[in-house]
């Protein structure tokens, strides 16, 4: 269900905040957007300080990958906004038909075979995370992620576990493809801070 | 020459976690916490927090606008919503994390 008060924000400075930016880009702000301004010393501000350091802090995964760990993660908690968004952002620096691929059946993609073993323990992570063992991480350690980077998937995994399930409980509007694209530009440049 | 600081993970979950669970806000902390447990497959809340924290750990995709509106109800307000959506979503997030970096140490800590 939709709260109002996240569809046209809280206190006279956001709502000015999310007419502007609505404005500027020539397109409804997404709920994304509007969430993060929403009650944020409560939830925007430690959620995003993390999120902003787990998909563009450095890290041995791209920032494209990420995004696709984090598409990956919406497709398992089936959460249409979050797949969107995210495949477009990760389609900004990999092949569109390798992100399709992916969200298809990533073991059969064009991806690097250590982008795949993260996937393999993204997924028992986020559908069966009590079968999660020692065996897991050393599967993943195996095919060539390391223990930072294993670390990185691991905070992907949680924080989009967290996105998608807000996303979906406050039912998102879903946007066109046209503005996916161009929230995925902004999300690219903009990153997820929010101060 | 550029510096690259590796990400405090813990440090910023912790951060997370305790804002959200502990910090202030228009619902009791005790409520965010039943709330993140029962997302996190833990035992129930009182109702009718419990059906929409074990609807957002199970699957928020199926979330009702029902669940939703008796949580607005019982709490009073909208912000008091969002806090029980938040911290059921974290709840079933931190659980994940906490599960998954246990794995991670236990390999790290095993001997060569």
């Amino acid at each position: 269900m939709r709260l109002r008060e996240i569809e046209r924000g809280d206190g006279f400075a956001n709502r000015l905040l999310i007419r502007f930016i609505s404005m500027v880009s020539g397109m409804r702000l997404p709920d994304a957007a509007r969430v993060a301004f929403y009650h944020k010393e409560f939830f925007g501000v430690p959620l995003g300080a993390w999120t902003q350091a787990a998909m563009r802090g450095p890290s041995p995964w791209s920032v494209a990958e990420r995004e696709l760990m984090a598409c990956m993660v919406a497709k398992w908690n089936a959460c249409a906004f979050c797949v969107r968004a995210h495949g477009a952002v990760a389609a900004k620096e990999i092949q569109r038909p390798a992100v399709d691929a992916a969200i298809a059946d990533f073991r059969a993609a064009p991806i690097s075979g250590r982008l795949k073993s993260a996937l393999t323990f993204l997924e028992i992570m986020t559908l069966r995370p009590g079968d999660l063992n020692a065996e897991h991480a050393k599967a993943a350690l195996g095919g060539g992620v390391s223990r930072e980077a294993l670390m990185d998937v691991i905070a992907v995994g949680a924080l989009f576990s967290i996105v998608t399930r807000y996303a979906d409980a406050l039912d998102f509007a879903m946007p066109t493809p046209p503005e996916f694209e161009r929230a995925a530009s902004m999300l690219l440049k903009r990153g997820y801070a929010s101060y | 020459m550029k510096i690259s600081i590796r990400p405090d993970h813990r440090a910023l979950a912790e951060a997370l976690r305790r804002r959200v669970l502990e910090g202030p806000g228009e619902t009791p902390p005790a409520l965010r916490q039943a709330s993140a447990e029962r997302a996190a497959g833990g035992s129930a809340a009182e109702a009718p927090y419990d059906d929409l924290a074990r609807q957002i750990g199970e699957a928020a995709h199926s979330v009702t606008d029902t669940q939703v509106s008796s949580v607005l109800a019982a709490a009073g307000s909208e912000r008091a919503t969002f806090e029980i959506i938040a911290a059921a979503a974290l709840g079933a997030g931190l659980s994940r994390w906490e599960q998954a970096m246990k794995t991670l140490d236990e390999v790290t800590d095993a001997p060569a």
